[in-house]
């Protein structure tokens, strides 16, 4: 079989890259092998002790695994860290098989407590060969690879135990219950030769510089140091509860099990190859679970309900038996031992290891190794303990024991719902934000509107007093006037007019501004110029002036209906004069237009927003006619989403009002612009969905419609599947680079739409630190963003999301997209 | 507030003194003299705030409405040493524009001369 071909058949299983096939494969077979040999020992274990003691003594046994564990942890964790970890492995994997031999040696000697002994041995088998496969699993691989390739490797474990229970089915009866552990050295052999071309293959100077700077580290802490860990972390303390929880349920009921068997089943070797059927059905259940339900549960409904199976299971199963008759005891068992089982093989198993992702590797490595090492024994204690007191001091019946693994299913579903929403937050604290939104922090920092008037007073003190004039009392009654300000506003004041203006700011004599009672002055100055103008006969004796001054020509007529323009706006808005700024709006000069613009966004009458719309396109004051149009603020809204969707109005106009509706700010405002959202062609896409953006980040009480953000969502990633699709086809010819790089960018403003738009239904800080660190963050980073995405975005979306931003090569990504092009067309939103 | 008239050539010249507000109304106001004179046939006003402490939005009223009878009977009316700080109200409200402010009486009365 070629590479290519070979990558085609895994391709089918996993999602796995060409560079991955090696090692893959070699785990696969490591993990097929090691649980091969234990559905071998299980169930001699089972039968055994059933046999040689009864059911009555397995929480003894229990308690002793519980107990001696917490050694043989300590002597693991300490050899995992002093030895070489291909060296350890091997070591281990000897020293086992060399067991297995003295034990089918000692079984002939019918000596009772030997099932003891060999119960709490296998124990110890399982647990350490499987954990130090995981050991493995993190060394070699990094979070989101482990997640893709997690399924294919489970499988090969599960493979593997379905292969070990055949042989202990087919064998028992032929061979004897004991004999039986003769397979298991050929099976384990093989698994340190594994170890090795591991070893050699993903030898890394560096990884192994740092793994043995964490090991010296590591080599000095013992159970104390990893509970303190696991005590200052609250996620790695519910994880544990977690486990604690499962293993205590996991014990009750393979104690149910066991006991139901031994009422059963009487013959030994008919017990075992009983036991052997038993485990096979179980692992082939296991495993079609696995293979068709739990990558589909997990991406279809995310890890609360994937955690949530196994505890509800077990409380359903548990209230059964409360009602089924003795008679029907065994079926029960198979059904609640099979059920359990299959699901810790599988989902549980699965999710438990996505669990860990979140974590930073060097805690996680020794938070890992504790909880599955010593706390999974603990919980195996305590469970222990209370069987012990159930059954010794208040002779429980198996009826009773099924109370109590309901209420620990019931503190199971609880730890759950807990531990899913920490690790989202997990999760995010691994990202950071890459940089701060400009305009916000801009308007955060500099005020723009007052710089702009203080560019303005300086200005129009070289060219009219009576302007500065006006900007001054402007900036005073702002409350703006520090003295640095005071200043440079009165540098080179060479009009004697002017220096009359400059006492105002204290330089030049006389004193208008008091020091102690400036608020008081600007309040009295404002309103008398506000009594002046409200006058009858200033509006009178204005009216006349205004038009003769409307007709000026020159450079002094300029000035003067700059004046007028910006004395209008100073004016109550409902001033008979007023309208004479109707005809200052369609003044010749920039300038006046200006001031004309300003003034009609103070006077906010209706009759000037026609004009005002219409100079959004003049190039000189289309800023100046936006921030007018902003002041009228709520009353305008609709008028602008009319000129936004009429395609017959200018271009440029409509470009400009989504940024008028985003400063308006409010509900209605943001109502009107996702409204727009429906139409499937938009020439102001862009800046209505940047617009939304903006408010999402300015004004969190605003409320977003979901379903147009959806469907908008997924019609611009339908728009970069098909981008992508091109691109692939014209990447072949050269000529057509440009036309590539086009697409490129035309993508990557597409997915920063995407983003812009996912953040008005979600938190936006999550959403944004995803985006950022996709767009240049780190391999790690860009992992951890998707898996947040994973977490909080619901199904239809992230379906079709991830093919754009997974971690994957352009043809990788071509053929996903391909792919989900039919699903994209069928999404749906209430 | 009080206000005391007086003629130099053909220029009625009133002198303000004290405060002009609204809660000083006395019964006689500016703006009444300032007819009282127009009715007389002077058409040329000097408006002189050389001694006026306080002027209040009213005053400007004052003011503006005098100047508009005296423009509406093609007379002139000026106005002398205001302070700064009316100077600055008046600025604020274009009416430098309108009115003839000159900073003291003899240049006010060299522009009616001028004329």
């Amino acid at each position: 079989m070629t590479k290519n071909t070979l990558h085609k058949t895994l391709l089918r299983l996993v999602d796995i890259k060409p560079g991955e096939i090696p090692n893959a494969l070699l785990m696969f077979f490591y993990f097929f092998l090691i649980t091969c040999s234990v559905y071998i020992i299980k169930p001699v274990k089972i039968s055994n002790f059933l046999e040689s003691l009864n059911a009555e003594h397995l929480p003894f046994a229990y308690l002793i695994t519980a107990i001696l564990i917490g050694f043989v942890v300590s002597l693991n964790t300490k050899l995992l860290h002093a030895m070489k970890r291909n060296v350890y492995i091997s070591l281990s994997l000897v020293f086992f098989i060399s067991n297995i031999v003295l034990f089918w040696f000692f079984f002939h000697w019918e000596w009772n407590w030997l099932s003891m002994i060999y119960w709490v041995w296998c124990d110890i088998f399982t647990i350490t060969t499987v954990t130090q496969f995981w050991i493995l699993v993190n060394d070699i691989y990094h979070p989101r690879q482990a997640r893709r390739l997690i399924g294919f490797l489970v499988s090969g474990g599960l493979l593997g135990g379905i292969a070990g229970s055949l042989l202990a089915r087919f064998f028992a009866q032929v061979l004897g219950t004991t004999d039986l552990l003769l397979i298991c050295p050929f099976l384990l052999f093989p698994c340190i030769l594994i170890v090795s071309i591991l070893h050699r293959q993903t030898q890394d100077p560096l990884d192994d510089k740092k793994r043995k700077t964490t090991s010296t580290e590591a080599s000095k802490t013992g159970y104390i140091e990893s509970f303190g860990i696991i005590k200052k972390s609250r996620y790695l303390l519910i994880l544990s509860a977690i486990m604690t929880t499962a293993i205590i349920i996991t014990t009750m009921v393979d104690f149910q099990f066991n006991s139901v068997i031994e009422l059963a089943l009487v013959d030994q070797d008919e017990r075992t190859a009983f036991l052997g059927t038993f485990f096979t059905g179980l692992l082939v259940f296991s495993y079609l679970v696995h293979v068709f339900l739990t990558n589909r549960i997990l991406k279809n409904f995310g890890m609360r309900l994937a955690l949530s199976i196994a505890p509800l299971f077990l409380l359903t199963a548990s209230i059964a038996i409360l009602f089924i008759p003795a008679s029907f005891f065994l079926i029960w068992a198979i059904a609640i031992k099979g059920g359990e089982k299959s699901l810790a093989h599988s989902l549980n198993q699965s999710v438990r290891e996505l669990l860990y992702i979140p974590i930073a590797p060097e805690i996680k490595y020794k938070a890992k190794v504790f909880i599955d090492m010593f706390v999974n024994k603990f919980a195996k204690g305590i469970a222990a303990s209370i069987l012990l007191v159930c059954i010794f001091i208040f002779h429980f019946s198996l009826e009773h024991i099924s109370l109590i693994v309901i209420g620990f299913s019931l503190l199971w579903i609880f730890l759950n719902r807990w531990i899913t929403r920490e690790y989202v937050g997990n999760v995010k604290r691994n990202l950071k934000i890459k940089w701060q939104d400009a305009d916000k922090f801009i308007s955060e920092t500099v005020d723009i509107d007052m710089t702009k008037l203080v560019f303005d007073t300086l200005q129009s003190k070289d060219r009219s007093s009576v302007l500065y004039a006006m900007n001054l009392f402007d900036l005073i009654k702002r409350e703006k006037m520090s003295p640095e300000l005071s200043s440079i506003i009165a540098h080179k004041s060479d009009q004697i007019q002017a220096c009359a203006m400059d006492s105002l700011l204290e330089l030049d004599g006389e004193l208008l501004l008091p020091k102690d009672d400036d608020t008081l002055y600007r309040e009295d100055l404002s309103t008398q110029i506000q009594e002046i103008m409200s006058q009858d006969v200033y509006q009178q004796v204005l009216k006349e002036q205004l038009d003769k001054i409307v007709d000026e020509k020159g450079e002094e007529g300029e000035v003067s209906r700059m004046e007028a323009a910006k004395v209008l706006g100073m004016m109550e808005s409902s001033s008979p004069v007023a309208s004479e700024l109707n005809k200052l709006l369609k003044d010749k000069s920039p300038d006046v237009l200006r001031y004309a613009i300003e003034s009609a966004g103070r006077l906010k009458r209706r009759e000037f927003v026609p004009r005002l719309i219409a100079h959004l396109s003049t190039p000189r004051v289309d800023s100046i006619s936006s921030k007018a149009l902003v002041a009228y603020g709520n009353k305008i809204t609709g008028i602008l989403k009319d000129y936004l969707s009429d395609p017959d109005v200018n271009l440029q106009t409509r470009r400009a009002i989504p940024d008028i509706l985003e400063q308006v700010g409010t509900q209605r405002a943001t109502d009107l612009l996702a409204s727009e959202l429906k139409k499937k062609e938009n020439d102001v896409e862009t800046e209505i969905i940047e617009a939304l953006y903006k408010m999402r980040t300015r004004y969190p009480q605003i409320q977003f419609p979901q379903k147009p953000v959806f469907e908008k969502t997924i019609q611009i990633i339908k728009r970069c599947y098909f981008v992508l699709l091109e691109m692939h086809d014209l990447m072949t010819d050269q000529r057509k680079d440009n036309l590539v790089s086009d697409m490129e960018k035309n993508l990557a403003r597409s997915l920063k739409h995407i983003f812009e738009l996912l953040s008005l239904v979600y938190t936006p800080d999550d959403i944004i630190k995803a985006y950022q660190n996709i767009c240049t963050g780190t391999k790690k980073s860009i992992d951890y963003s998707i898996e947040l995405l994973d977490n909080i975005l619901q199904r239809e979306v992230k379906e079709v999301l991830l093919p754009l931003i997974d971690d994957i090569s352009f043809e990788d990504r071509v053929r996903k997209c391909k792919k989900m092009i039919k699903p994209l067309e069928k999404v749906k939103f209430s | 507030m009080k206000i005391n008239s007086r003629k130099q050539n053909d220029i009625i010249i009133f002198d303000i003194e004290g405060e002009i507000r609204r809660s000083d109304i006395s019964d006689v106001t500016l703006h009444q003299l300032v007819k009282d004179q127009l009715d007389s046939g002077n058409k040329k006003i000097l408006l002189n705030f050389d001694k006026v402490e306080f002027i209040d939005s009213f005053g400007v009223g004052e003011i503006l409405a005098s100047y508009i009878s005296t423009h509406n009977l093609g007379g002139q009316l000026k106005i002398a040493k205001i302070s700064q700080k009316l100077y600055l109200v008046f600025q604020v409200t274009m009416l430098t524009k309108v009115l003839d402010i000159h900073d003291n009486e003899e240049i006010a009365l060299t522009a009616f001369l001028e004329q």
